[in-house]
């Protein structure tokens, strides 16, 4: 299916696909740009490495972090456990049947957290653009980096090996002119790979790539993509991006670009938080409304807790009921103002929960979140402030 | 069931009930007007969303005594649509009710009566009467203050209670931590004793809509969880706000020693005149009082300045203190007289309005920061 002659034509059609296009056409045409280098650096099997790091016991074996308990999954396998198909998020017992010798570890997050600070340190001496999209993942933008070291490629070197040095683990890293491919690229020669994709070699890289592995298309997604016969990059390529709409909707500018290995989202140093949630899993199904309302009083807490550390507040308090045959209920309610202790916040999450009893089945995971987070320093703050209140004491 | 009913008799009444029923609604029943048919000629509407629940009795011509419950919102709409001056036919049979009126039929589909649930009242020991226009005036002149924040339920109404003063007085308050209105009447017969209690903020506005057609008196019966105003052809029956009021008379100030005295009605066209420029960032307008006269001001970063002159006697010190002016206008609108009491402490301490000592209403309001 040439692009060429579609393209013409779904723009006369539907001029919104136009202005689509030509937003993921920016980065390409604009001649002016010079290509940017983004690494993206990923720890191998990070909470079960640190294990095997902290424990010479565990080195060399199966071993699961999380996923004890019974109805825990797992965080994190050794390679030496993935080799038996032990995945993360895997339910503990399934892992159990894949492995019988699996070994599982309790999760420290501390010990996590603290590896994950020291190898942000060493990407600190390189660039001030890191976006981390977890403890142990991260992307950074080297294309004007602190040392003025014109090769990515020799950055990512030196942070594999500074990270080899100074933690005693391994990382792989992709490195190329995008986040998309960035990403991509780490996954290729996994573990303690590297892989560089130049910006000429993009598109034939993405022609070769499973759609299924790009980042953005989940498994439903990918699930409908393999139904209309799109399995390769290179099959997404062949699809006019209004026939991708049409499928698609809203991310069918995302995965037309994707097909061509364009990616334009900048590294956000600071990605902005628009939700805070705790959820909690039960050990067996609970439905009655005493247990329940026990159990949301301590996610209540444990919620308010973490909102008071981030400093966030917000209006939007939001209800999640996972029942025991993982249906998923989800109630919000938006308030004029934030919640200003964890009982307020109880006070609604208890309301909603209530609006729902009974429940048809027991729930299996109570969860409580937060959203539409108003900045603590921001203008509408202050408004509040300058009315005073009366004081009720 | 088999009657004949006019439109407008059925309009109305519908009218008052479908405001009870919620929009959205997870239990089915709860969307549904229950219409009983009795045998004496009248028919008794029906709705609740589990905390209120209206009784209307209409006049109907009754062929089949019977009832069944029907979508109110769907209801109302056809009623709404119908001729002007028509009769409209209702009869239930076998899950549906047809509605027949000129030559418009709509077969609705009823769920059964038994399923509608009503509000178990249980024993209602306190009695009272009071007039139609006292009720009015304790709704209005508070209303405004009830608090919308839904964290501090317990400010979601207004709150009634005796107290002997030494006269013995009902009163009733609302307040959402910025302002407090409240409203003092003498003790009617039969109050003696109440509870407190907190009337929420739906029962208050669905009375106040029926109140505009009582003339005579309202019968209120109450216990600590529930209240029930009989309105004659409308019985409102509604659960009270479980919680505690705070104790408002504490931050009601009693030492406010600079007293400005001023003619509401100019004031209240100052203050919205200059707050025409007040954008929602901005609704602060400043009040500088001097010997005589105050001047009024806004000033809108987007918009610019606007400032009025408006005279009243004021002989204190002078002070310059910021209002919400949403928050003034509420109050001053609730001024019937010709002169208003502004009793003044400084720019951060609650400020006192009223009509003057004898006034059974009274305002306190908390400046905003200019």
């Amino acid at each position: 299916m040439p692009y060429e002659e579609s393209q013409g034509s779904s723009d006369r059609v539907v001029p919104l696909s136009f202005k689509r296009l030509s937003w993921h056409k920016r980065p390409m045409t604009d001649a002016s740009a010079k290509p940017r280098k983004i690494i993206h650096v990923d720890m191998d099997a990070f909470y079960a490495s640190v294990e095997q790091r902290d424990d010479p016991a565990l080195r060399g074996k199966p071993i699961a972090v999380g996923g004890g308990g019974p109805r825990g999954v797992v965080a994190a396998a050794s390679y030496e456990a993935r080799k038996f198909g032990v995945r993360s998020a895997m339910p503990g017992g399934q892992a159990r049947r894949l492995c019988p010798d699996l070994l599982f570890v309790r999760a420290r997050f501390d010990a996590y957290r603290a590896v994950s600070q020291q190898i942000r340190a060493i990407f600190e001496r390189f660039t001030d653009a890191i976006q981390p999209l977890s403890l142990d993942e991260a992307y950074l933008d080297v294309t004007d980096n602190k040392l003025g070291i014109a090769s990515a490629t020799y950055i990512a070197q030196e942070i594999r090996r500074l990270i080899r040095e100074e933690t005693g683990l391994t990382a792989s890293a992709g490195v190329s002119c995008n986040k998309l491919i960035a990403k991509l690229a780490s996954d290729q020669n996994k573990p303690d790979g590297l892989c560089i994709v130049k910006p000429e070699e993009a598109e034939a890289f993405m022609a070769a790539m499973p759609v299924a592995r790009i980042h953005g298309v989940g498994p439903v997604t990918a699930r409908r993509m393999h139904s209309l016969g799109i399995h390769s990059g290179a099959d997404l390529k062949a699809w006019p991006m209004q026939a991708l709409q049409r499928h698609f909707g809203k991310s069918a500018s995302f995965y037309y670009a994707a097909a061509r290995g364009m990616d334009d989202r900048p590294v956000r140093e600071r990605e902005v938080r628009k939700s805070i949630s705790v959820e909690d899993t039960f050990e067996t199904d609970i439905g009655a409304e005493e247990q329940l309302v026990t159990e949301l009083t301590k996610i209540a807490d444990r919620l308010w807790t973490r909102v008071t550390a981030s400093r966030a507040t917000g209006r939007t308090v939001t209800l999640k009921i996972k029942l025991g045959d993982f249906r998923i209920l989800t109630r919000s309610r938006t308030l004029s103002g934030p919640p200003v202790n964890a009982e307020d916040l109880l006070t609604i999450g208890a309301a909603l929960l209530r609006a729902e009893l009974p429940l048809p089945i027991g729930a299996r995971l109570l969860g409580l979140g937060m959203s539409n987070l108003v900045d603590p320093d921001g203008e509408e703050d202050e408004e509040e402030e300058a009315q005073l209140r009366l004081a009720f004491g | 069931m088999k009657a004949t009913i006019e439109r407008a008799t059925l309009l109305k009444s519908l009218g008052h009930v479908q405001s009870v029923v919620e929009r959205r609604n997870t239990i089915p029943i709860l969307s549904n007007v229950l219409i009983d048919a009795s045998g004496d000629g009248t028919i008794k509407l029906m709705a609740t969303d589990l905390d209120l629940q209206i009784v209307e009795n209409v006049q109907a011509q009754v062929e089949v005594p019977g009832a069944t419950t029907v979508s109110a919102h769907t209801l109302f709409d056809i009623a709404r649509k119908l001729p002007e001056g028509s009769q409209v036919r209702l009869e239930a049979a076998d899950g549906k009710m047809l509605v027949q009126a000129g030559r418009a039929r709509f077969n609705l589909q009823t769920l059964p009566r038994d399923d509608f649930p009503i509000i178990a009242e249980g024993p209602l020991p306190t009695s009272f009467e009071l007039p139609a226009a006292a009720l009015v005036q304790i709704i209005d002149k508070t209303r405004f203050a009830i608090s919308t924040e839904e964290t501090r339920y317990y400010l979601n109404g207004i709150f009634l209670h005796v107290a002997e003063d030494p006269a013995p007085v009902l009163k009733a308050a609302a307040t959402d931590g910025h302002r407090l209105a409240r409203v003092t009447v003498a003790r009617p017969d039969g109050a003696e004793g109440m509870p407190d209690i907190i009337i929420p903020r739906k029962c208050i506005a669905e009375l106040r809509k029926l109140l505009d057609e009582v003339d005579g008196s309202v019968r209120i019966d109450l216990s600590p969880t529930k209240v029930r105003f009989d309105l004659g052809n409308a019985v409102l029956t509604s659960k009270l706000i479980d919680g505690t009021f705070p104790d408002y008379s504490r931050v009601i100030p009693t030492g406010n020693d600079k007293l400005l005295k001023i003619d509401p009605r100019s004031f209240e066209e100052g203050v919205d005149r200059v707050a025409t420029i007040a954008t929602e960032k901005t609704r602060a307008v400043k009040v500088a009082v001097e010997k005589d006269k105050i001047t009024l001001s806004v000033t809108s970063p987007e918009n610019g300045t606007a400032a009025e002159e408006v005279p009243g006697d004021y002989a204190a010190t002078p002070i310059e203190i910021g209002f919400n002016a949403r928050y003034l206008l509420d109050i001053l609108g609730q001024i019937e007289g010709d002169s208003v009491e502004v009793h003044l402490a400084d720019a951060a301490a609650p400020t006192l309005i009223r009509e003057d000592e004898k006034a059974p209403a009274l305002y306190v309001l908390m400046p905003m920061r200019v």
